[in-house]
């Protein structure tokens, strides 16, 4: 087999939450793109209906299914929707996650239902997902995980708590994973996008087109799916409870400003 | 437990990179805690061997014992007898701190190998000599504290520098690989890790830390005396399960995104 068919993800089924746009739309077409079917899954339904018409365009077969992540009783009538369509799911992209603004506040002013359906979100859904769906994965013989987390999963900001908690819980949680599922030849990795404004030129400017990052600019949808069909095909088999981020840099730095580049050359008599 | 355990009284150290901020107050902060304290230099200038005369001044004045010597801590014979010396004048050699810094920073197309080697071999090779002149007596007695001071720079990634970088990210997981190696012989070996400090080499130009003091999270940089008086924590009867570890000073630095 030559590299790069082992990216090939022919006669596998690929399951995306959050998957009606941005990040998870992108994966989604990408890893139809390698030959998978791909079950696509989010709330809003209009949205997911038009990520399939884009995965059927391309050849592959597609079903959209509405899902709310915070309901593992969704969850699991996600994933039987799935199976009855498509024999088996091979591969798992937790994408679904977020936060609203309101959600950004001082810790004091964080009423319990905003924590509650913040961590539900962004932890707690990938759980129900990856519940539901790793006793049939072991059953066939093996799976992949994709766990999408964030900057905010390993660095924190102003007035972010609940989602920098959740996201940095996903983290882990995917390590366990990868410890008690590797016998079952299941990998389970995480993607750790940075910024990421969807050509939404509102996002763009908030972001300041990524003046401080250090590559200074912002990703580009089309850059982070190819990522997401290496963690989900063979070229990635022995990778497990890793990270991959693709996020322009700033996770080398973090500790000064970026562009911090002071010059001090050896004091002469030192040499 | 009373705060009488964290005293270092009768115990000896060695204190390498004294002349540095961070080095001279770690010396400062063992000896005001009732240990001994011998120091050295990093390099062997006539400015360094003022302040290493200068910190064992300031030692001696707190009544404690010292002596001071000023080294090239790249050189081996120098840290050799520099360790014995502290034994033979002290009694005992109970904590080494390593403090070496030589500043340095540069784009890497413009560091020629005659730096880049002198920088690893100072920051980072000179650690190497002095731990393992320490290791000697301190498993002898089966009892020991190694401390190397890092920076963000053992961490993190900084634009111009690389040299710098490896040799602390060096020093840094040498810090580990001697933790374990040495985890049955009575010796701890852990870093304190040094956020932006007042006084550090790399921080000469005040533009450069004002920049800093408006981007980190506590807004302002660390004093040496907080860096140093870590080592003492470290180096105290109370530390005696912590191995390979790095207790990092730095105001938030780390968490920032």
């Amino acid at each position: 087999m030559s590299v790069l068919d082992k990216l090939r993800l022919d006669g596998k089924t690929a399951l995306v939450t959050g998957a009606g746009r941005g990040l998870g739309r992108a994966m989604a077409l990408d890893l139809a793109e390698a030959g998978a079917a791909v079950v696509v899954a989010s709330r809003t339904q209009s949205q997911i209906d038009e990520t399939v018409d884009l995965i059927r365009a391309q050849g592959r077969r597609s079903l959209a299914v509405s899902v709310d992540i915070t309901d593992s009783h969704s969850v699991n009538a996600m994933v039987e929707a799935g199976r009855a369509a498509f024999g088996q799911i091979d591969i798992l992209v937790n994408n679904a996650g977020g936060a609203t603004k309101g959600m950004f506040r001082p810790l004091d002013t964080i009423p319990d239902t905003h924590w509650q359906v913040g961590v539900d979100t962004n932890l707690s859904g990938a759980v129900y997902c990856c519940r539901a769906l790793l006793p049939s994965m072991v059953e066939q013989g093996g799976g992949k995980i994709i766990n999408i987390t964030s900057g905010f999963g390993v660095r924190a900001a102003k007035n972010n708590y609940m989602y920098t908690a959740a996201k940095a819980g996903l983290i882990n949680f995917t390590r366990a994973l990868a410890m008690n599922y590797a016998e079952h030849n299941i990998q389970a990795n995480l993607i750790l996008p940075g910024i990421f404004p969807h050509d939404d030129p509102e996002l763009i400017e908030f972001w300041r087109g990524g003046k401080f990052i250090p590559v200074g600019r912002v990703g580009q949808d089309a850059e982070l799916g190819p990522a997401c069909v290496f963690l989900a095909s063979d070229m990635s088999n022995y990778m497990n409870g890793q990270m991959l981020a693709l996020e322009g840099g700033g996770l080398a730095g973090g500790q000064a400003p970026c562009g911090f580049a002071p010059v001090v050359p050896l004091e002469e008599d030192s040499v | 437990m009373s705060l009488a355990a964290f005293s270092l009284a009768d115990k000896n150290a060695l204190v390498l990179g004294a002349s540095s901020a961070i080095g001279r107050a770690a010396a400062c902060a063992l000896a005001e805690t009732g240990a001994d304290v011998a120091v050295g230099s990093t390099l062997a200038t006539l400015r360094e061997r003022a302040a290493v005369l200068s910190c064992r001044d300031a030692i001696q004045s707190q009544g404690r014992k010292s002596l001071a010597q000023t080294i090239d801590a790249a050189n081996e014979a120098d840290v050799q007898a520099l360790v014995e010396q502290t034994i033979s004048e002290l009694g005992t050699l109970d904590i080494l701190v390593n403090a070496h810094d030589l500043p340095f920073a540069k784009p890497l197309r413009d560091i020629s190998s005659k730096e880049w080697r002198r920088v690893l071999e100072v920051n980072l090779t000179g650690v190497y000599f002095a731990c393992r002149a320490a290791a000697e007596p301190m498993s002898a007695q089966h009892s020991g504290r190694i401390i190397n001071i890092v920076s963000l720079l053992g961490e993190r990634g900084m634009i111009n520098g690389s040299a710098y970088c490896a040799a602390q990210g060096g020093v840094l997981n040498l810090t580990r690989a001697l933790a374990l190696e040495w985890a049955r012989s009575g010796i701890t070996v852990n870093a304190v890790g040094a956020g932006w400090t007042e006084g550090m080499g790399l921080l000469k130009d005040t533009a450069v830390q004002e920049q800093l003091r408006r981007y980190l999270p506590q807004k302002r940089l660390a004093q040496p005396s907080e860096v140093g008086e870590a080592a003492v924590y470290l180096a105290s009867d109370m530390a005696g399960f912590i191995t390979g570890q790095t207790v990092w000073i730095e105001g938030g630095a780390l968490s920032h995104l």
